[in-house]
């Protein structure tokens, strides 16, 4: 069925599914059939926050005075958070509004992914502090392969999402021949596609992030990295958002309050579904064993971080109807509860500073010489 | 009218809350000193996400993070009732 961006036909909004029905034609709120994501927009709207209006120009000393280990820590885990900013930026858009029927989700979708185009953002904010040239990090990202790894795991449910919806969108369903290979498509199929591509995603939010969280706000229990952590306090903020968005949608599917085929679909690829998401915490744990591979720092070890895995993946794997599959029970880590509750997270104009100009102000107390030495 | 309501915690402990105060459930809890999970304390990530056994909860803050017909966000209600709650 070839995308239109202004559908005429007449369609009952109430009446649609979340996905696969008519698109969108009148971005219309007045009537909505899951109204949970109009109060998602307006969350997130009323987060919204800059990078710019953090103040990161202190870290600059702290991360000079940090050790290699420590260095190593702190660099990785802001460039796999990159990739996945990178990825999340632009996908949730790609790959789901050519196949959303309903108004008030296509808007949430534009505004989930604009939020993690603010996370991308920051990255780039706190790196420039920090290096004088960070092309170098950035660089890295597509070479490292504990990174690539990650990022094909990450990439291959949208990818192929978007693949096949494209098929269907210019040859509709049946056979289709593409450069000498041969493709089967069917809206059924799709919509499985669209099922694990939502549950990889979800697992994406819920865990991917937490073993960079819980370093950063290590270092912050340490009263280092500070403007970092501030950010970092943003953005999961904005992640949990985020998380909701995603158990809703599963959710809706699975219990029968959505497009009754996506129930069938969710039965079926129940297996599956729960298999992304252990292999996304065996992909984690093995991050943590990355990061700590030259040493590790003070307050934090790879056994506890796994330990912390597992707490949050038990969480997140109950709200969607998954049954615990790990023994940690406890928070391992309470101290990351404070920097997770979301009134604690605030960037009072009073306190924020003009990072630029304090940039040069550290600029002319440091040389470059200063963090030469240090080897990315 | 004011009187204390019970809150029986997974299946062992009974605190007592005073609905006249502007407490929230998982507040009450914690003063109890119950183990509790929690991220953003205002009802919209489910951390703090248990179910609802018997009693009715009066919702403070609009909870928008999912909840399952027997489940409730103690981060963002106060007991109306007694309850009896699996945290
Ligand atoms: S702690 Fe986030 S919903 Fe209760
Ligand atoms: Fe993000
Ligand atoms: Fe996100």
């Amino acid at each position: 069925m070839r995308y239109s961006t202004f559908n005429q036909t007449n369609v009952n909004p109430l009446g649609e599914p979340m996905f696969f029905g008519n698109p969108v034609n009148v971005a219309r709120y007045d009537q909505q059939r899951h109204s949970i994501f109009e109060k998602l927009i307006e969350k997130q709207l009323s987060f919204f926050w800059r990078p710019e209006e953090v103040d990161v120009s202190r870290d600059r000393v702290d991360f000079q005075a940090m050790t290699d280990s420590e260095k190593h820590i702190f660099i990785s885990n802001l460039k796999y958070q990159t990739l996945l900013d990178s990825v999340q930026g632009r996908s949730p858009n790609i790959a789901l509004l050519p196949i959303v029927s309903l108004p008030e989700l296509e808007t949430w979708i534009e505004t989930w992914s604009f939020s993690e185009t603010i996370h991308s953002r920051s990255y780039t904010h706190i790196l420039r502090n920090l290096f004088s040239d960070p092309a170098k990090v950035f660089d890295d990202i597509v070479m490292n392969d504990q990174i690539r790894k990650r990022a094909t795991d990450i990439s291959k449910y949208y990818d192929d999402l978007i693949f096949y919806t494209q098929l269907w969108q210019t040859h509709g369903e049946g056979t289709v021949e593409v450069e000498g290979e041969t493709y089967q498509v069917s809206v059924r199929d799709l919509k499985k596609k669209l099922f694990l591509c939502v549950n990889s995603v979800n697992a994406l939010e819920a865990i991917r992030f937490y073993v960079s969280f819980a370093c950063t706000f290590a270092f912050a229990e340490r009263e280092i990295m500070e403007g970092n952590s501030k950010i970092i306090r943003l953005i999961a903020r904005d992640e949990n958002l985020h998380l909701t968005s995603t158990q809703h949608i599963i959710n809706l599917w699975q219990y029968g309050d959505d497009d009754p085929e996506m129930k069938e679909i969710a039965e079926e690829c129940r297996e599956e579904a729960l298999e992304i998401f252990t292999s996304a915490v065996e992909q984690e744990k093995g991050w943590a064993e990355y990061l700590f591979e030259n040493g590790s720092m003070i307050g934090l070890n790879k056994d506890i971080l796994c330990q912390y895995v597992e707490y949050i993946a038990n969480l997140r794997m109950a709200a969607i109807g998954f049954e615990p599959q790990y023994d940690q029970t406890s928070n391992p880590l309470p101290w990351m509860n404070k920097y997770l509750v979301s009134d604690n997270v605030q960037v009072a104009p009073q306190e924020a500073e003009i990072s630029s100009y304090l940039v040069g102000q550290i600029d002319s107390e440091v040389s470059a010489g200063d963090f030469g030495d240090f080897d990315l | 009218m004011n009187s204390k309501l019970k809150v029986k915690v997974n299946k062992s402990q009974v605190i007592e809350v005073d609905p006249g105060q502007p407490q929230t459930l998982l507040e009450a809890l914690e003063q109890a000193g119950v183990e509790t999970r929690y991220h953003c304390r205002s009802g919209f990530c489910g951390a703090c996400r248990t179910t609802l056994i018997s009693g009715e909860v009066e919702y403070i803050n609009d909870p928008l993070a999912y909840m399952r017909p027997q489940e409730i966000l103690p981060c963002a209600c106060k007991a109306k009732t007694d309850l009896e709650i699996e945290h």
